[in-house]
């Protein structure tokens, strides 16, 4: 398992939160402890850009100043964990529990091999909001498949699900069989089928897979999705520097070729230098929670608001909550950031980091950046990239990130780092 | 007589034999038992289970009304008349989601169980406000508050406000109207039927506009109240309520206090009528559209002048009963649009405006039938349906729908 954030952690900051501010009153006009803990709930002023609901019975009407907050109230069930999901990789050495893999030679190459099944399940969107979702091993989004670029990624693919589903992978996929689509090969799988996929990893990069069942939409929608991520290979790299940046084959210099070779290895889960980089995974995705085209629901990985803060007065006091906290970086290590979107019914969706630039790379099939220093990307359906962040010169604090479109980020898709 | 052969007579009946020699009360009773077993097994043993489609009953929740007691706070009035309950997740105002909370120390809500969702949101007035109630499963309850304006609260101030209002609304204009009595007393029979057919026609255009805002009220009536069945329960009801009294009343009374008896009755289909309208002031009050409620003001002040004739016209023959009995009539008539307003701007619900407005058209159909009764006369011969019967009675629906036109406008 990788690691996850604490939850002990988060209780203690927020005990130490409260026991500060009731400090800051002790005495002051005589306000009682408890008056002072129950109110620390309460949503006070018109802040915009802070997250977090009151809890119930809190943000009482005609509650004087209050305006209220925007945010999700109360916290989410048990269950998937946004949290653990952004950092849990699955390369067949290791990953989650409930993944069958493994990593074995055959004729020369190297399998990654994965056992997927997608099931018909309810998922939580909201805090108490609930989906019947259709998904890959009963997560959404499902497992992050990683592996090295030239890999051979054997899919054994079994539905468990009421409907007729496939696996179709956004690779460079040679053979048709192989494509996961009704028309091709094993075509759709009905409920108990089983088929083995097999594709090579290539090219290096952020990439997508999801159901290629019919009607389209709706299968997507559902939670049908996931992330492939195939890391460079740093030695083809030094063979064919060309293929992993902008330049000519007749521009690229040693020093480019070392340079490039060296971020192949930052980005190569099986190399040290890689262990350096803060990764995460993040799947925009939405939920059309009254089927009538629309999305209610919109997030980073799956819950809304979940790497929102717990509660807020909008006046700078915030607390983690149970399952709804900022995610933690530590400023003195680059962050790198696997954006996927499967936001279905909208054309695009978009990722806007606050107080911060990055660099982008398009698909992550480039070592060198597609857009450099920039503070807002905008994917399409599909599209996706690697951000790479760097929050050395930063302040220890919060810092904002969401969906540059204003009604994604109120109805979900609003999220935090917390920079220590 | 007793006959040994045969069974005791038991009050002056014949009693059988029961079956099997059970006592009469257990014959009287098996019935029932059966039934209860029929109904339990109907309820636990799901013997129709075949028969369902897999697919849960969809939630069913109304938004009744909502408030806006300051600039900070919504307040939206629900119903759950759904069979199952029913949980709010999350509020969404105009599509974000809000912090929110909810009277009653849950989110949940049985069958018919009512609540009020308390949203702290500064809204503008004027600007169209949209809430969305997210259930558990996702299922979104949609309702738009057009044109938010603060709500008055409960004040001395408003009550006393509200009660000026209905006097100007209901009784001065029907007292005004009762002055034509004299000149009544002074035409021919043609000429007053004409006048107590005009007086017909004004009723049956209060009618069809009863129902026209029953349709209003009825979409918004929680299904679980069966707003249809409510709207036909209170005409019948207020019918045969009405002519019960009526014929007890006749029964004690000679033809000299029959026509004072029409009078109170079109005073009181009348009044109920006006409560309805005080209703509608009140609930336009309520919801802050106090530039609305003004038109309703002048326009039932005129439109109500005309009832005043209605009411006296069954006196215009005869003995001219006491003063005391024109106070009343002009209370009866008027004053209900007092209450209405209080009703309406405190306490309005669609199913109440519903119920109210089918007694009204339940009391219009009784005294339509009363007032024919009186235009035929004592020895039931003279026609109604004379040219100047005809003429008389389209020109009350005309002026009524004239009228109307200032509250519309
Ligand atoms: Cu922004």
């Amino acid at each position: 398992m990788s690691p996850s954030l604490d939850y002990e952690r988060a209780r203690e900051y927020t005990d130490a939160l409260e026991g500060r501010l009731v400090d800051a009153l002790d005495g002051d006009q005589g306000v009682s402890r408890r008056a002072v803990l129950g109110s620390l709930g309460l949503a006070g002023g018109a802040a915009l850009m802070g997250t977090g609901g009151a809890d119930d019975g809190h943000a009482g009407a005609g509650g004087g100043e209050s305006h209220g907050n925007f945010g999700a109230r109360g916290e989410f069930d048990e269950g998937f964990d946004p949290h653990e999901f952004l950092r849990t990789f699955n390369t067949g050495f290791d990953g989650q529990d409930n993944l069958t893999q493994e990593v074995f030679e055959e004729d020369g190459e190297r399998v990654r091999y994965f056992e997927l099944t997608a099931v018909d399940t309810t998922i939580e969107v909201a805090p108490g909001v609930e989906f019947s979702a259709w998904a890959y091993q009963g997560q959404v989004p499902g497992p992050t498949l990683r592996v090295t670029e030239g890999d051979r990624i054997r899919v054994q693919f079994t539905n468990g699900s009421r409907h007729a589903h496939t696996i179709h992978p956004h690779l460079k996929n040679l053979d048709p069989r192989m494509d996961g689509i009704p028309q091709n090969g094993p075509g759709v799988l009905e409920q108990g089928e089983s088929f083995t996929y097999e594709w090579k990893a290539q090219p290096a990069g952020v990439h997508f897979y999801h159901c290629h069942s019919l009607p389209l939409k709706a299968h997507i929608h559902r939670g049908l999705y996931g992330s492939i991520i195939v890391d460079p290979d740093p030695e083809r790299v030094r063979e064919r520097p060309e293929e992993y940046c902008d330049f000519h084959e007749s521009q690229i210099t040693p020093e480019l070729t070392e340079e490039l070779v060296a971020r192949a290895k930052s980005r190569n889960h099986e190399y040290d230098e890689n262990d350096e980089v803060q990764e995460l995974v993040v799947v925009m995705n939405s939920f059309d929670t009254n089927f009538d085209g629309g999305n209610e629901v919109y997030a980073a990985n799956t819950r809304a608001f979940a790497y929102g803060v717990g509660e807020t007065d909008g006046k700078g006091n915030w607390a983690p909550g149970e399952t709804k906290r900022p995610i933690q970086v530590d400023g003195q290590r680059p962050v790198r950031v696997y954006l996927v979107n499967a936001t279905e019914f909208d054309l695009i969706n978009s990722f806007h980091t606050h107080s911060q630039f990055f660099d982008y790379y398009d698909h992550g099939t480039t070592l060198l950046p597609t857009n450099q220093t920039v503070d807002t990307v905008m994917q399409c359906q599909a599209q996706r990239g690697i951000i790479e962040l760097d929050y050395s010169d930063h302040e220890p604090g919060l810092y904002m990130f969401h969906a540059h479109q204003s009604e994604f980020a109120e109805l979900g898709w609003m999220s935090f780092f917390e920079v220590v | 007589m007793q006959d040994s052969d045969t069974t005791e007579t038991d009050g002056g009946v014949t009693v059988q034999d029961q079956p099997f020699g059970l006592p009469r009360w257990a014959v009287a009773v098996i019935p029932l038992v059966l039934l209860a077993i029929v109904l339990g097994y109907l309820f636990l043993g799901s013997p129709f289970a075949a028969l369902a489609t897999g697919g849960a009953a969809l939630p069913d929740v109304t938004v009744s009304y909502t408030t806006l007691p300051d600039d900070q706070t919504v307040l939206v009035h629900v119903t759950n008349n759904g069979p199952g309950t029913v949980t709010v997740e999350q509020v969404l105002v105009d599509e974000a989601y809000w912090s929110f909370s909810m009277t009653g120390g849950d989110r949940t809500l049985g069958p018919l169980e009512s609540s009020t969702v308390q949203i702290p949101y500064h809204w503008e007035p004027g600007w169209d406000l949209e809430v969305a109630l997210v259930l558990s499963d996702g299922a979104t309850i949609h309702h738009t508050i057009v044109a938010p304006a603060t709500s008055p609260g409960v004040t001395g101030e408003v009550v006393g406000t509200l009660a000026v209002v209905g006097l100007f609304v209901g009784v001065i204009p029907v007292v005004l109207g009762m002055l034509w009595l004299p000149y009544l007393r002074s035409v021919s029979d043609r000429a007053l039927h004409a006048v107590l057919v005009f007086a017909v026609g004004v009723l049956a255009f209060l009618g069809f506009d009863a129902l026209v805002d029953v349709g209003e009220f009825m979409e918004a009536v929680p299904g679980a109240y069966e707003g249809p069945f409510l709207f036909a329960l209170g005409v019948a009801g207020s019918v045969l309520v009405i002519q019960a009294v009526s014929a007890w009343q006749e029964s004690r009374t000679e033809g000299e206090t029959s026509r004072l008896r029409t009078a109170y009755l079109v005073a009181v289909s009348i009044g109920l009528h006006n409560l309805a309208e005080g209703l509608a002031i009140g609930t336009a009050f309520a919801l802050g559209r106090v530039e609305l409620g003004a038109f309703l003001v002048v326009g039932f002040l005129v439109h109500n002048v005309t009832e005043g004739p209605a009411i006296v016209g069954p006196l215009a023959r005869g003995r001219r009963p006491g003063i005391e009995h024109f106070a009343a009539l002009g209370l009866i008539g008027g004053a209900p649009v007092i209450a209405g307003a209080w009703i309406g701007s405190y306490a309005f619900s669609p199913t109440l405006g519903v119920f109210f407005l089918a007694i009204g058209v339940g009391a219009i159909l009784q005294v339509v039938w009363e007032m024919a009764d009186l235009v035929r006369g004592e020895d039931g011969l003279a026609s109604i349906g004379t040219p100047v019967n005809a003429g008389a009675f389209l020109f009350g629906a005309v002026f009524m729908y004239v009228t109307g036109l200032f509250i519309a406008l």
